[in-house]
């Protein structure tokens, strides 16, 4: 290997360019710049102010945080709906005159005095919410226009009874309470929001009402025709917003009990700056407490730190609204990006040296020949994609299509066929167990059983989760082939767990060991992982030592042994290594030697591109999907080998005339039966010299 | 011989010159114990905002008598945001410099406040605009009797007994402000007595230049004979100035303020008629003054009330001189 090659190859064994990728494809990841502004935030201010961060800093910015985060709250509900509510800030200032008037001037009691003044929030909220959802006004305008004629209400208000508030005491311990008191020794506000933030966040995501409030916001056609009440939604949206706006109004009175005529003013904006800060999208339907919590935290210590540094005359509010503009920017270029961007990164390829391929030609044991010319077609036409093919006792044919349902062709002449049962996804590999019971493995869904009574049972969909994944690998995504062994263990390959079913191919150009071989115990019930980094491990047989079995590795053209019992238990030796072509399923052969699927021959082309992973990553990045390099699989053939890894003999259709692409074959008394993921048919080939009797429920449950 | 005697009595001199150089004077006792008073203290400034000549002329003030005695003058700015400025105080409470100097941007919003930062062992001083809390030193105006004069002032400039309407217009700043809401009780005091001065408009105009504009336009359309506007704060009466300029008419403007040179300027120029003047760097220094006196006693916080009531100058164009106004110092 030359020197640059082993640079390449280092490079990318070293450097996990794929995380990259995977990060993007979480949810969590919407939060992640936000938390980045965060850290940025807290640790330039904490630089900046020595003691910003003390207990005692800490604790002063709480009480003012939890107001402002009730605000960013109802904002961020507004928002998640696909709205705006501006005026906020004036339902915040409506909310503290309302309260300090009638403490202070009326007299009120205290729990009065809260429900008149929500209310007095929930009625402005509810004007918003009938004008913009109802009569389906402009939000932004609406609520620009409610922020003034609110704050218009809150001057008449200020110009009658201020100096009465001025003047009045206020003798009530409750009421102090709700601006000065300690919850568990967090300020009331502080636990006021936080168990607000709580429920939203159960509501959001947890029950119906938040759905809707997310459907609407994701879209509001849609939401619409799926019989969501757009309207009622987004009316009581507005009607939570304004009245926990109302709410963070009494709790400001209480603590300062000032009627000043600058209340809430600009509050509008500072909120705006931190929902959309927060992550919480301007467009609808993508936003969460959390990311209000962020944000409200975020803004706080901006505007709190730029107050202590000694910023003047408007700095801070200068400052607040760059931010804002940033804010904005980001949203609407993460959103519009995320999935373009995405699309460019996520697939990573790696560097993979293949063994130079043995000739197709002359005295190679590959040489080609038309040993397939003779193959008879069943279900021509009638069946989309029989990835594998298997026969019961009674020679039905089962295979699965590219529908989902397995379907069965009645023996002897196999011009009728039946749905043997809808199962959904893509079912691929498939074995019988020992009850007679058909095991699948389904792409896109799991192992499945399916019973002679065509019952259809889940054995599993998960196993367990590497601890330093970052996607989740636990959930099966393309499980492939299975085996059974004699103790009803099973044992299946799940192809890669970076890709869908429809995408496998687009797993050959990372190369990465993105597979793995999935043990299923029915005595435990357990699902667990054994071997994992494989490259596209497919095909799997039980060899006849009842301790290993085969399996095939399609991307690195090899088929090794694993060893699950006995001796060697846990040891992985290479029996191939060097096919010419992609391997595919592997079955068992009526002397003792086994069957390879080839889906594909190697071209020298690919071959070069897997050492070039530089050169396989620009072409993701820069061409269509269409046009990129991808392994051939519409040529392949059948090979026989011997457990030694000796090639015996190679089954051709030269020429691809009468049966082209080969997934996997089965031998059942004396014929070959031959299945193709992307063929239309299912093969049968007479073989001279096999045992006529001989079948696979025989030989793995009888014992002959 | 005479040589000799000089170069005798300047080696003796020389000789004895450490106990006679002893001789020469004492060390002021109370010298080292005041210094000491001061080093590494620190005073915390939380206006209402900062850019306009009263809180930049109390900073500047004080800056100028604290900081060369080692005390550390911190200006923390809430920019018209009584929440910014509640939310400094408290972090200030937290932090404990050892005295903090508020202006209050109301009566009642930082009361409580003020009262913890006391029980928190920081003296409070609250300047020009106090809160319904008397904290240990207040320095400003005595607003309830510039309200009275001012009102004696209106009566003898409007008084139909000497040709004039009879209506005026009052332009108060926020409502609940200790400027607005002790001057009217000043104001109140006085016209209760005078029947004949109609008050044809009393509006609060937040201390800004474009409402109090506005407001006076609007009084001077309904009353086109009015007579005069005063209104409590010479930056915002910038506004008013400009309304009565307008209107072409002739309208007796009263303002009052700190004394900047703007004022002068706008005596000078006919902007305003009088101004009631409340000499900014002589409240700077009373401030620095008693800031020296709580920082030597070392009382706890909330012992002592102080009110230092700063006197007051009405001045017109024909009564004032160069030295009426003072100018800001230039900064740096």
């Amino acid at each position: 290997m030359a020197v640059s090659d082993q640079i390449v190859r280092w490079r990318y064994r070293l450097v996990p360019d794929h995380l990259l990728g995977e990060i993007l494809t979480k949810r969590w990841v919407d939060n992640a710049i936000p938390v980045l502004i965060l850290i940025v935030v807290a640790a330039v201010f904490g630089w900046l102010i020595p003691d910003f961060f003390s207990a005692a800093g800490i604790s002063s910015l709480m009480r003012q945080w939890g107001e402002f985060t009730l605000i960013v709250l109802a904002l961020m509900i507004v928002m998640v709906a696909g709205g705006i509510d501006l005026s906020i800030g004036s339902t915040f200032a409506l909310g503290n005159i309302v309260a300090l008037t009638l403490i202070a001037v009326a007299g009120w009691s205290v729990p009065a005095v809260i429900a008149a003044t929500l209310a007095c929030g929930a009625l402005v909220g509810l004007v918003n919410g009938v004008l913009v959802g109802y009569l389906r006004l402009r939000a932004f305008l609406t609520t620009l226009v409610t922020l003034i004629i609110v704050r218009a209400v809150v001057d008449m208000m200020l110009l009658k009874y201020s100096v009465a508030i001025a003047a009045g005491f206020v003798d009530s311990d409750l009421w102090y309470y709700f601006g000065e008191g300690d919850v568990l020794g967090v300020p009331f506000s502080v636990a006021t929001a936080l168990v607000l933030a709580l429920v939203a966040h159960l509501v959001l995501s947890r029950s119906r009402a938040g759905w809707h409030v997310l459907a609407v916001g994701g879209s509001r056609r849609s939401a619409h025709n799926v019989g969501i009440p757009v309207r009622r939604v987004i009316c009581l949206t507005y009607v939570v917003s304004g009245t926990l706006a109302a709410l963070a109004g009494v709790l400001f009175a209480s603590r300062l009990g000032g009627a000043g005529a600058d209340t809430g003013v600009g509050l509008e904006i500072a909120a705006l700056t931190a929902a959309v800060l927060g992550g919480n999208s301007l467009g609808g339907g993508r936003g969460s407490a959390a990311k209000a919590i962020i944000g409200a935290i975020i803004v706080m210590i901006m505007v709190n730190g730029l107050v202590r540094i000694g910023v003047t005359r408007g700095g801070s509010s200068l400052l607040l609204g760059m931010v804002l503009l940033a804010a904005v920017a980001i949203d609407v270029r993460w959103l519009k990006n995320r999935h373009k961007f995405l699309s460019k990164v996520y697939v990573s390829p790696t560097y993979s040296e293949l063994p130079a391929a043995p000739a197709t030609s002359g005295a190679s044991p590959y040489a080609l020949n038309d040993r397939l010319r003779p193959v008879e077609a069943i279900g021509l036409g009638q069946i989309d994609g029989p990835e594998d093919v298997i026969l019961d006792e009674d020679d039905h044919i089962y295979v699965g299509n590219r529908t989902g349902d397995i379907v069965r062709f009645l023996a002897p002449d196999y011009t009728q066929q039946e749905l043997f049962v809808h199962v959904g996804g893509r079912p691929l590999g498939m074995a019988f167990a020992k009850d007679g019971s058909l095991l699948v493995c389904i792409g896109g869904m799991g192992l499945y059983s399916i019973g002679r009574d065509r019952s259809i049972r889940k054995l599993t969909d998960e196993t367990n989760r590497s601890w330093f994944s970052i996607i989740d690998d636990s959930r099966l995504r393309l499980a492939d082939d299975l085996d059974i062994a004699a103790d009803g263990r099973v044992f299946f390959s799940e192809a890669t767990v970076r890709y869908e079913m429809h995408e496998w191919p687009v797993d050959c150009l990372e190369s990465r060991g993105n597979g793995r071989i999935i043990c299923y115990d029915p005595n435990s019930g357990t699902t667990r992982t054994v071997v994992k980094n494989l490259l596209f491990p497919n095909g799997i047989c039980m060899m006849h030592d009842g301790q290993s079995f085969l399996f095939a590795e399609t991307w690195a053209c090899r088929v090794s042994r694993y060893w699950f019992d006995g001796p060697k238990k846990g040891t992985v030796e290479v029996v191939i290594g060097d096919l010419p072509g992609y391997p595919d399923n592997i079955n068992r052969a009526s002397d003792g030697t086994y069957w390879l699927a080839l889906v594909g021959i190697r071209t020298p082309s690919l071959d070069l591109a897997l050492k070039m992973p530089g050169f396989r990553r620009r072409m993701a990045r820069r061409i269509a999907p269409d046009e990129w390099l991808y392994p051939n699989i519409n040529t392949g053939c059948v090979v026989r080998f011997d457990e030694t890894g000796r090639i015996i003999e190679a089954l051709w259709d030269f020429g691809g005339e009468n049966h082209p692409m080969i997934t996997s074959m089965r031998e059942h008394k004396g014929h070959l039966y031959i299945g193709g993921i992307l063929n239309n048919r299912v093969g049968r080939l007479k073989l001279d010299g096999m045992d006529p009797a001989w079948s696979g429920i025989d030989s793995y449950w009888r014992r002959i | 011989m005479r040589l000799i005697k000089t170069a005798t009595l300047a080696a003796g001199l020389a000789l004895c010159g450490g106990s006679l150089h002893a001789q020469e004077g004492i060390d002021d006792p109370t010298r080292a114990p005041y210094y000491e008073s001061f080093t590494g203290k620190k005073v915390a400034y939380v206006p209402v905002a900062m850019g306009f000549d009263l809180t930049e002329g109390w900073a500047a003030g004080l800056k100028e008598a604290l900081e060369p005695l080692g005390v550390t003058f911190d200006i923390r700015d809430p920019n018209w945001s009584t929440d910014a400025g509640a939310q400094a105080i408290t972090t200030l409470i937290a932090e404990k410099p050892d005295v903090i100097v508020v202006h209050n941007p109301d009566v009642q919003s930082y009361a409580r406040l003020l009262k913890k930062a006391e029980e928190a062992g920081i003296y409070v001083v609250q300047v020009n605009m106090r809160s319904s809390y008397s904290t240990d030193v207040f320095v400003g105006a005595d607003y309830v009797g510039m309200g009275q004069q001012i009102g004696e002032r209106l009566v003898e400039v409007c008084s139909p007994a000497k040709g004039g309407s009879g209506k005026i217009a009052i332009t108060q700043g926020v409502l609940t402000a200790a400027a607005s809401i002790y001057q009217m009780q000043g104001i109140n005091n006085v016209l209760s007595k005078h029947p004949e001065i109609q008050l044809v408009s009393n509006q609060a105009a937040d201390w800004d230049a474009t409402k109090a504009k506005n407001i006076a336009a609007t009084v001077i359309q309904q009353h086109p004979d009015l007579c005069a506007i005063t209104g409590f704060w010479d930056v915002m009466d910038v506004g008013t100035a400009a309304a009565i300029k307008e209107s072409g008419k002739n309208v007796y403007l009263l303002t009052q303020g700190g004394g900047n040179r703007m004022v002068c300027d706008g005596l000078e120029n006919g902007t305003y008629s009088e101004s009631v003047v409340y000499f900014v760097p002589g409240q700077a220094r009373d401030m620095a003054t008693m800031i020296k006196q709580l920082l030597q006693l070392k009382q706890p916080a909330g012992t002592t009330k102080t009110t230092l009531f700063t006197p007051l100058t009405f001045l017109r164009k024909d009564n004032m001189t160069a030295a009426s106004c003072w100018d800001m110092p230039t900064k740096g």
